[in-house]
Parts: structure tokens; C-alpha cells; sequence
């Protein structure tokens, strides 16, 4: 009977075209729409975080927010014999400061950091870093931002000059260095920073009471997420939890992860409503063929059919006539998909839950709509429907 | 022992409200139609007959009365056992044929064996038997657009038998065609009853009618003795 009625289906579906495909036209957009939001989510999601594990993934940073004395510079030497898992800590503190060189004048938040700061990320663009020796004898020596050292020197003979920074007095400090410009970067921008040894800044700028980050890089083979959380349990044993706040990029990837997610599935939904306007398109046209299909629905009855199979062979075709429209609109979420992501330079990765989906949303979408045509059809009378013109 | 009959009909009426009106188009009929026997039920147009004929062939039920099919009364059923009843025990011939449009002479003759339930195998033996048997061995594959109006009703004859019914339910069978075809259809029938079938025969023509053994008259939602026609 089943089969019968599948045979039936096809058999109508084909037999006018034109009429099948409009009525589809709805359910087609529907879940190709779907299909390809979440193909593209899918891929968007995955390209920002392929672009952040490209540097700071392994990092976690520690930033006290209260004056607790206990983040002091040698505070950094306890990580490492309480948590396990990290490769190194490096330390910043900052402060606003004025950058002098000749005429130009700049205003500038001056970091007084340890020389492994620089092990992270940032790369150096002339000169290089300055080194632990540096920093243990608190020398003079400055690296440069991008932009700063554009505007300090704009005849771009930073290294090996000299600038002085100003605070409360000027003191002469030697160029080594000038980073890349890390504008458009998704790590910090630091084209208008300057960098300075820790004990320097503490020395000669200005007195450290607290650190202002910890940044800690996790070993390899170390799970990040993990290595944070026992990192805030150490902190939690020291420390009120009002006095530092522990950022890791690992949890900022799942924050933009889950976000992308969010406003994938918020776009799908939307999507979704036109999926439903495919279906009433798809009840629209039952009922068509229902009332076209009355005199064949009487003599059915005279031969035998019970409303059970009448309502079935509609039901099925209903049903038949929908998934044919989420095939069609798989594809063409496929293909539209696939042409935005090569436009867009993004890697296509397809999401098969959304495809599953859809197919299960459409079928769905048919029994739904195609529920009361058939059921209109059911209960037909068969002398009336026998009479039919 | 004397045979049940295969259609009763004890105190028939049959009321429909039209409006405000109460039209009684059967009022108080009572018949039996023997096993084996070809009848004709005859009146004008508006007597009854066709009422009467959704009666018999378990389409309709009555509002008051009794009506038996092969043994099994049709009152209080629901549209469910009523649909049994109709591919069980009646093999419906129309005038306009009523074939199904869109699929071949042979699935015409396949479909009530569908509903029954019957094997795919054994429905396709079957209906090709039975299109053999009405002369369209040839004819099996093609739509029903493609055969004349003998040829269409001799499809539909063949999908009335194929399921071995108890009555031939035939309204007007010869109405749409011409009187040479017509009157080869009519000895298709005369054929199948001498087969043993039982066949009922509703039309408005006398002359169709009298070719008949048996015959009854209807008038006014009632059988009545004699002419129903006006004629002398």
C-alpha cells in the first residue's frame, strides 16, 4: 500500500511541473537558506579560530585589580611551583608618559616589562629586543611601537638614537628596538607602546607597588582552559577573588565560538520561518489537488479505500512533495554556500547537522501541512464526491 | 433450504433535510433480490433509484429500516466498514465509467485488490485475467484516455468483478454509449449473469430495463406495480 502510494505521489508531482516547483519554490528557499547560514557560520566559526590559535592561545593572563600587596614582581616565581604545566611568566606595569626625540612630542603608555614578554608574540621589525642582563641592571633602553617610533623619528633612524620620556623628570633612554606593526591584529595593538625593562620602569620611572599582568605561557601538551582553571584555584588560595581577574585566550575562543554559534542558530531560525512559509505553501497546493482530485478520491472510495488510506495517499504525497524540496534546497544551500565562501576566501566546512536537519524539518514541515488537505480529503462523501465535476 | 437473499431491504426510507424541506427519496421500500438474479430497478429521474442505488452499494445508509448485503446489515457502520463492505461484497459499474485518469487499464483493474490487501503478484495475474476475459488483452497498458467508451467499460467491468463481489452494481451502464456499443456492453452482462452472477441494473430506459428477468418499478420514493412511466 505504502508503495502504491509513493508511486501515486511521484506520479502526481511529475505530471505538472511547472505547478510542483512553484509550490516548492517556498520550501526550497526555506531550507536552502538554513543550509547555507549554518554552512557559513560553520566556516566563519572555524576561520576565527584558526586565525587566533595562530598566537596567544597559550597564554593566560593574570591581572590584579585591587592593591593586594601580594602581586609583586616575585609573585611571578610562584606559578611555576604551583601549577603544573607553564613554560614561562613574564610581568608588565604600565604607566602614561611623554616621549620626546628633538621637536617631536608624543604621548605614550610607556610598559615596564621582564625580557621574556617579547618570547609571546610580538615581532621586532628593526634592532631587537632588550635582554635579562638589560634588565638586571636596570639600563636605559627602550623598544619602540610601530606608529611611535614613525612619529618620534620620521626619518626612520630609530635604533641607536635616543628619546626621552618624561615623568616628573626626563631621562634619556637608548633605542633598541622597533616592533612590527601589529595593526589589524586580533592580539593586542602595540604600535603605540614602548617597552622598557621591568627593573628600569621600577628604578627610574616609576615606583612599582603591583604588577599589572602576569602573562603565563602554558607547555606544550598543556590544555590552556585547564592550566587557567588550576591557575584561579592557586590564585583563590593567596588572593579575595575581587583582587585579580584571569583571562585566557583559550576561554576568548570559546567565547567567540559560542557566539558565532548563537548568531548562526539566531540566523537559522530566522531562516526557519521561511521554511514554515514552505509549508503553508505546501498546504496550499494539497488543498488545490484535494478539491481538483475529488472525483478520483470518490471512485476510490466506491472501490474501497477507507478514509485511513485516502488520508495516507495524501499524507504521503504531502510528505513526498516536501522532502523533494529540502533535497532541492540542500543543494542549493550547498552550492550558494560554496560559492560565498570561495568569494569570501573561507575555508567551506559543511555542517551536517544542518543538512539532517533540514531533511528531518521538511518531512516534518509535509506531515504538518499536509495533515488537514488529507484529512479534508478523508472525509469526503463519496456520493458527493462521486457527483463531482 | 432456501438461500438468503443477497440484497434486502426491509421498510427502507431514507430523508434528506434540503434547506428547510424534508425530501423523502426513498419512503418505505422493502425488496429482496435473490442470488443469481439480474434485475433492473427503473423509474424516472428524481423516483429514487439512484438513492436507492447508494444504498445498495453501502455509499450511503439509511435514515430508517433495514438493508442487508450479503448477509451483513449495513446499519450503524461506520464509514471504515462500510468501505470493506464495498470492496468485499460490490463491484460498482458507472455510466461515466469513473476510471482513474492517470494510470493504465491493467492498475484500473489492480486498484480494488490494492485496497483488499492482495499481494502484488497475484493482483497483476488477476487483473490480467480479467481483462482478458472482457476482451482487452491487448489494451492492458494503455491510459484510459487512449480506449473508446465500450472499451473504457469494459475496464471498468472487469475492475467491478476482480474482486469477486456479491452484486454488480450497474447505474446506466450504457448511458454514454452508442447504441451498438451499447448493447454489446448490455450482452456482457446478460454473459456474466448466466455466469451465476448477481447483477443490478439501474436505469431510466424501459427498454433497457425490460431486457432484464426481473424488474422493479420505482415512483415517489416507493416500488410500485405497473408503469411508472405514464405510458398506457
Amino acid at each position: 500500500m505504502f508503495l502504491e502510494n509513493l508511486k501515486l505521489a511521484f506520479n502526481s508531482m511529475f505530471t505538472n511541473k511547472m505547478r510542483t516547483f512553484l509550490s516548492l519554490l517556498g520550501i526550497v528557499i526555506g531550507v536552502g537558506s538554513v543550509v547555507t547560514i549554518m554552512n557559513l557560520g560553520e566556516s566563519v566559526k572555524r576561520s576565527i579560530t584558526d586565525s587566533m590559535n595562530i598566537g596567544g592561545v597559550d597564554e593566560v593572563s593574570v591581572i590584579p585589580t585591587g592593591a593586594n600587596a601580594v602581586f609583586s614582581e616575585e609573585f611571578a616565581y610562584t606559578f611555576q611551583d604551583n601549577v603544573l604545566g607553564i613554560e614561562s611568566v613574564s610581568i608588565y606595569v604600565n604607566t602614561n608618559a611623554t616621549l620626546r626625540n628633538g621637536q617631536e612630542t608624543k604621548n605614550a603608555q610607556v610598559y615596564g616589562v621582564t625580557s621574556n614578554y617579547f618570547d609571546s608574540s610580538e615581532d621586532i621589525l628593526y634592532g631587537d629586543f632588550f635582554t635579562r642582563e638589560n634588565n638586571l641592571h636596570r639600563d636605559q633602553v627602550v623598544v619602540l611601537g610601530y606608529d611611535l617610533a614613525q612619529d618620534l623619528f620620521p626619518g626612520g633612524d630609530a635604533v641607536g638614537s635616543y628619546v626621552s620620556i618624561f615623568r616628573n623628570q626626563s631621562k634619556q633612554y637608548r633605542v633598541v628596538g622597533v616592533l612590527d606593526d601589529t595593526s589589524g591584529s586580533i592580539s593586542t595593538n602595540t604600535n603605540n607602546y614602548a617597552f622598557i625593562p621591568f627593573n628600569t620602569f621600577d628604578q627610574r620611572l616609576k615606583k612599582v607597588n603591583a604588577v599589572s599582568q602576569y602573562t603565563i605561557k602554558i607547555k606544550e601538551g598543556y590544555n590552556a582552559t585547564d592550566v587557567a582553571a588550576d591557575i584561579k584555584s592557586y590564585l583563590s588560595t593567596v588572593a579575595s577573588s575581587n583582587d585579580y581577574y584571569v583571562s585566557s585566550a583559550q576561554e576568548l575562543v570559546n567565547m567567540t565560538e559560542s557566539v558565532t554559534g548563537y548568531l548562526t542558530t539566531f540566523l537559522a531560525a530566522i531562516a526557519a520561518i521561511s521554511l514554515l512559509v514552505g509549508g503553508i505553501g505546501i498546504m496550499n497546493i494539497m488543498l488545490v489537488t484535494v478539491v481538483e482530485r475529488t472525483r478520483e478520491i470518490g471512485i476510490r472510495k466506491a472501490l474501497g479505500a477507507t478514509p485511513k488510506t485516502i488520508r495516507s495517499q495524501f499524507l504521503v504525497e504531502a510528505t513526498v512533495l516536501s522532502i523533494f524540496g529540502g533535497v532541492i534546497g540542500i543543494i542549493f544551500g550547498v552550492v550558494v554556500s560554496y560559492v560565498v565562501a570561495s568569494a569570501a576566501g573561507w575555508t567551506l566546512y559543511f555542517s551536517i547537522g544542518a543538512i539532517v536537519l533540514s531533511l528531518a524539518f521538511s518531512s516534518a514541515v509535509g506531515i504538518f501541512f499536509g495533515w488537514y488537505p488529507a484529512a479534508k480529503a478523508a472525509a469526503l462523501d463519496p456520493i458527493e464526491a462521486l457527483a463531482y465535476e | 433450504m432456501i438461500e438468503k437473499p443477497v440484497i434486502q431491504l426491509i421498510d427502507v426510507r431514507r430523508y434528506y433535510l434540503v434547506g428547510e424541506y424534508l425530501v423523502k427519496a426513498l419512503d418505505g421500500v422493502s425488496l429482496s433480490i435473490p442470488r443469481g438474479s439480474f434485475t433492473a430497478i427503473m423509474g424516472p429521474s428524481g423516483s429514487g433509484k439512484s438513492t436507492m442505488m447508494n444504498l445498495i452499494g453501502c455509499l450511503d445508509t439509511p435514515t430508517s429500516g433495514y438493508i442487508t448485503i450479503g448477509g451483513e446489515m449495513t446499519n450503524g457502520m461506520n464509514e471504515e466498514e462500510l468501505a470493506y463492505l464495498r470492496n468485499e461484497k460490490i463491484g460498482f459499474v458507472f455510466q461515466q465509467f469513473n476510471l482513474l485518469g492517470k494510470v493504465n487499464a491493467l492498475e484500473n483493474v489492480m486498484t480494488p485488490m490494492t485496497y483488499a490487501g492482495i499481494p502484488h503478484k497475484e493482483r497483476r495475474e488477476r487483473a490480467e485475467e480479467m481483462l482478458e476475459k472482457v476482451g482487452l488483452k491487448d489494451r492492458m497498458k494503455h491510459l484510459p484516455s487512449e480506449l473508446s467508451g465500450g472499451q473504457k467499460q469494459r475496464v471498468a467491468i472487469a475492475r467491478a468483478l476482480v474482486n469477486d463481489p456479491d452484486i454488480l452494481l450497474a447505474d446506466e451502464p450504457t448511458g454514454a454509449l452508442d447504441s451498438k456499443t451499447g448493447s454489446e456492453v448490455m450482452g456482457l452482462f446478460q454473459e456474466l449473469h448466466e455466469e451465476g452472477r448477481t447483477i443490478v441494473f439501474v436505469t431510466h430506459d424501459r427498454k433497457l430495463g425490460s431486457q432484464c428477468p426481473n424488474q422493479v418499478l420505482i415512483k415517489d420514493g416507493r416500488i410500485v406495480e405497473g408503469d411508472v412511466f405514464g405510458e398506457s
